[in-house]
């Protein structure tokens, strides 16, 4: 018997809305369609109104767990097309915050999945010991989730000797825990048992459906920004890019962890190699006419942002590609032949963050595959006529 | 006179009021234990250290709008919840704590208890699968697929384990197999593998982690309980925990000694000894993750059952040979 | 493969303190730079409309009570305000400050306003900041860095 399964808008595994409907034949799934859309904010839209300045604390509002990545990106490209470099100091505290954010990102990764495969316990003490983290990113930068630490030409807060030295010392924990934690995961039968041989995605069908990030190197394909297209400070820094072969869940898991290791180190050295001076110079406010596309390594992989300058302080476009988008198309083929019981563990472990992957929808005819413009009064006047439809019948049945 | 302290055993002790208050007792104790392993905090505010937490919620639950949905079985999604907290209500008589008179029979204790006791403990994961499809929602009809896929994996392996014990006594009455070890405490030993599995099974029986497949919330939102709210969902919630303590009493008769001396000290081992038990259940739920449900099955087959019939074969050699 | 390999770690926790805090009834302190609610001095204010116009949440808003005494009012929004402190790095006299609070949530979007009169004030501006009077109309206006604040 094959009947549909709803996975979203609403759902205890989704924190954002997004609908997944799988077919299912029994306990295995068939089919699985995907639909976005639930969660578009207009941002580019609202970043052609905004200055360069104001558009860094609209950016970092692109997502909630890797905010930096998303300034950090938009910050490189506007300081190429205004033509000023970050001082050294800065650039440092820049990828600093980046890596720390990454830690803190990977983290709370690791509790979600131990939280999908109903290992709570996993859960509430890998979160536990991000809390190290997020007070290190708190002390830093005067917030949590929103650093804005990132500003035209370098950063706004500048760090003393006894926060570096604090950031040190809570290394040692962090390198600790991250230990025991890749002891566990690795060990505990039930939740390997979970993990291992779950969605599979071989190396060739990562390349072609341009998976990014962990998922894309947990299937053996060593791609990471960091390396490939140094940007910034990470020419000079010395780290691996962390792969596995199993291509499974478990290999995302792995890469993950020993990601943060890679992590700490690059924090380390960015801490024992910190240089003295400014950690800003000042930014002019317009830019001259031009384009530049920036990417950067986004915890969960490569974020591309495109800015066109038109010479006035605005830009006329931004095009955001955040890393979720890249990895959708990966995720939906792993979902077909499995469990209904993976479908948490195999969406949760592109490390999905789906308002990120939000932009702008262009609806395609069908017939003619000519695109369609629809206005606000259309799509009001659309959602009144089915208003009044079902108002009018009584016991309607919703479909799925 | 009679009339009266039937009234009153039915009723207050070890009747309805005991059994409310003992399975929310036990449930605070296990999300406190589980808490506390977790390195959190657990129920802290409804009354002192949280006791109170779980009535707060049972009386919600009770005040909360009950929704039945309109394609569902109505008489079956109104009865169920009831019926299954009857039977598990039974259930409880049936532990041998309040035989004041242990050597005389009666209506709670007499030759095959233990057989009705198991059978009355099956009937709940009946209930969770025709409440399930009596919902007619789509996570729910995977929800009660799911019991009975669980079901027929741990059930027999329960069985045997707790059936080894009653024939190393040579007794099918609860009572007279606690104080057959009683006299002879060293057999406890012999039945720890037995142990094991029916601590294994039972964790499975009440549907808690790694076995929490029917209403695993990050795939099948509330699974068998989707549809049920207010007071359904109370009863239901109440049902598990009663479940929680009769298993647990089960397993504390059979395979920890009973609960020898009398009325008060008695009441006393039956209290340490189910919180032991109930403290095992949250470790075990603490220290897993959800599996997936072909591989209870599997895991019940591969492991189980084996570890139950070897136990079983060695108790009957051993009974054979040396006793 | 180990069985039960988390349990030495469960129990170690068993009589430990909870890692969490038992949040109304007592908090944990915030970090000595902590982005919470701007405030105003108001008798620092020379009225350069710096914060008003890179305000990425437009929370600031500064109107002309009275021109011929220079009276000025200055509402912050604080239902639109991000915390991004820019307004802080944007001053060029300091005017402006984060305090520490973090519980600011209100029944009504209009009980977060907060408003201040003043008359403007003369200071001398930074050197590093050029003249802010004329900001509004300046092509080129103050830097939004202060390398200055950034150090403290």
């Amino acid at each position: 018997m094959k009947f549909q399964i709803p996975i979203g808008p609403q759902h205890p595994a989704l924190k954002e809305p997004i609908s997944l409907r799988m077919t299912v034949e029994g306990e295995v799934i068939r089919d699985a369609d995907l639909r976005l859309g639930y969660n578009h904010r207009g941002i580019e839209k609202l970043a052609e109104e905004r200055t360069y300045l104001q558009n860094i604390y609209l950016t970092e509002r692109i997502c909630g767990i890797c905010s930096h990545s998303h300034t950090t990106c938009f910050v490189q490209g506007v300081e190429a097309l205004l033509e000023v470099v970050a001082p050294r100091r800065g650039q440092f505290l820049r990828y600093l915050v980046a890596e720390l954010e990454r830690v803190h990102s990977h983290l709370l990764w690791l509790g979600v999945a131990g939280h999908e495969a109903g290992f709570d316990s996993f859960f509430m003490y890998t979160w536990r010991d991000r809390e190290v983290v997020m007070d290190i990113l708190e002390m830093i930068s005067g917030n949590r989730v929103h650093y804005a630490i990132n500003t035209l030409g370098g950063v706004r807060r500048d760090i003393d000797e006894a926060l570096r030295t604090k950031i040190l010392d809570s290394l040692g924990i962090l390198r600790a825990r991250t230990d025991y934690y890749f002891k566990l995961g690795a060990n505990e039968p039930s939740f390997v048992g979970r993990l291992a041989g779950v969605g599979r995605l071989s190396k060739e069908d990562a390349l072609a459906l341009c998976a990014v990030g962990p998922t894309a190197r947990a299937s053996g394909v060593a791609h990471d920004v960091r390396r490939d297209d140094p940007y910034g400070i990470y020419g000079e820094i010395p780290f691996e890019v962390c792969t596995a072969d199993s291509c499974d869940v478990l290999g995302r898991t792995v890469v993950r962890i020993k990601e943060l290791g890679q992590s700490y180190n690059i924090i380390e050295y960015l801490l024992r190699n910190l240089p003295d001076g400014p950690v800003a110079v000042k930014a002019p406010r317009r830019a001259k006419p031009g384009e530049v596309v920036s990417r950067d390594e986004a915890p969960r992989g490569e974020n591309i942002h495109y800015i066109k300058a038109n010479g006035s302080d605005k830009p006329e476009r931004l095009k955001v590609r955040a890393p979720t988008l890249a990895n959708y198309a990966a995720t939906l083929a792993r979902l077909k032949n499995g469990f209904i019981a993976d479908i948490p563990l195999i969406f949760a472990a592109i490390d999905p963050c789906i308002c990120c992957a939000e932009r702008t929808v262009e609806l395609i005819d069908g017939r003619s595959g000519r695109p369609t413009v629809v206005r606000w009064s259309d799509l009001r006047r659309r959602a009144a006529r089915r208003a009044g439809r079902v108002s009018k019948k009584r016991n309607v049945e919703c479909p799925l | 006179m009679s009339a009266l302290k039937t009234l009153l055993y039915v009723f207050v002790y070890p009747g309805l009021v005991f059994m409310f208050v003992y399975s929310t007792f036990c449930e605070w104790f296990d999300r406190k234990v589980y808490a506390r392993l977790q390195n959190r905090m657990g129920p802290t505010h409804t009354g002192r250290w949280g006791l109170l937490q779980p009535v707060a919620d049972f009386f919600k639950l009770m005040a909360k709008e009950d929704i039945v949905p309109e394609k569902a079985d109505k008489t079956m999604f109104t009865l169920l919840p009831i019926f299954g907290l009857a039977v598990v209500a039974t259930a409880m008589l049936l532990l041998p704590v309040w035989h004041f008179n242990p050597a005389a029979g009666g209506f709670n204790s007499f030759s095959g208890d233990i057989i009705v006791l198991l059978y009355l403990l099956s009937l709940p994961t009946i209930i969770f699968f025709l409440a399930a499809w009596s919902s007619t929602n789509v996570f729910s009809t995977v929800g009660g697929t799911r019991v009975l896929t669980m079901f027929f994996g741990y059930e027999v392996p329960l069985f045997l384990a707790v059936l080894s014990p009653a024939l190393l006594a040579g007794s099918w009455r609860l009572a007279e197999i606690a104080r057959f070890f009683q006299a002879k405490p060293v057999l406890l030993l012999v039945n720890l593998p037995g142990f094991i599995v029916a601590v294994i099974c039972v964790q499975a029986k009440l549907e808690r982690t790694p076995f929490d497949i029917p209403h695993a919330e990050t795939e099948i939102v509330g699974g068998t309980f989707t549809e049920f709210s207010g007071k359904k969902l109370a009863f239901f919630r109440l049902m598990t925990d009663v479940e929680m303590v009769v298993s647990s009493g089960l397993l504390a008769t059979v395979f920890l000694g009973g609960f020898p001396g009398g009325l008060v000290l008695g009441f006393l081992q039956f209290i340490v000894k189910t919180l032991f038990v109930i403290f095992l259940l949250s470790l075990l739920r603490a220290a897993t993750s959800r599996i997936r449900v072909d591989q209870v099955v599997s895991f019940a087959w591969g492991y189980l059952a084996p570890l139950a019939v070897v136990q079983l074969f060695f108790v009957i050699l051993l009974k054979g040979f040396v006793l | 493969m180990r069985i039960a390999g988390f349990v030495p770690e469960l129990l170690r926790h068993l009589f430990k303190k909870p890692a969490t805090v038992d949040y109304p009834f007592r908090k944990l302190e915030v970090p000595k730079d902590f982005r919470g609610t701007p405030f105003l001095h108001p008798e620092t204010c020379i009225v350069c409309r710096a914060c008003e116009r890179d305000c990425p949440a437009e929370a600031i808003e500064i109107v002309e009570v009275n021109a011929a005494e220079k009276r000025f009012k200055m509402t912050i929004h604080n239902d639109r305000c991000v915390h991004c402190a820019q307004c802080v790095d944007s001053c060029p006299t300091d005017a402006m400050e984060m305090d520490d609070k973090f519980e600011i949530s209100a029944f009504s979007r209009w009980d977060l306003k907060e408003e201040w009169e003043y008359v403007r004030a003369v200071v001398k501006p930074k050197p590093a900041a050029p003249a802010p009077q004329a900001a509004p109309a300046a092509p080129v206006s103050p830097s939004p860095v202060k390398p200055s604040e950034s150090e403290t």
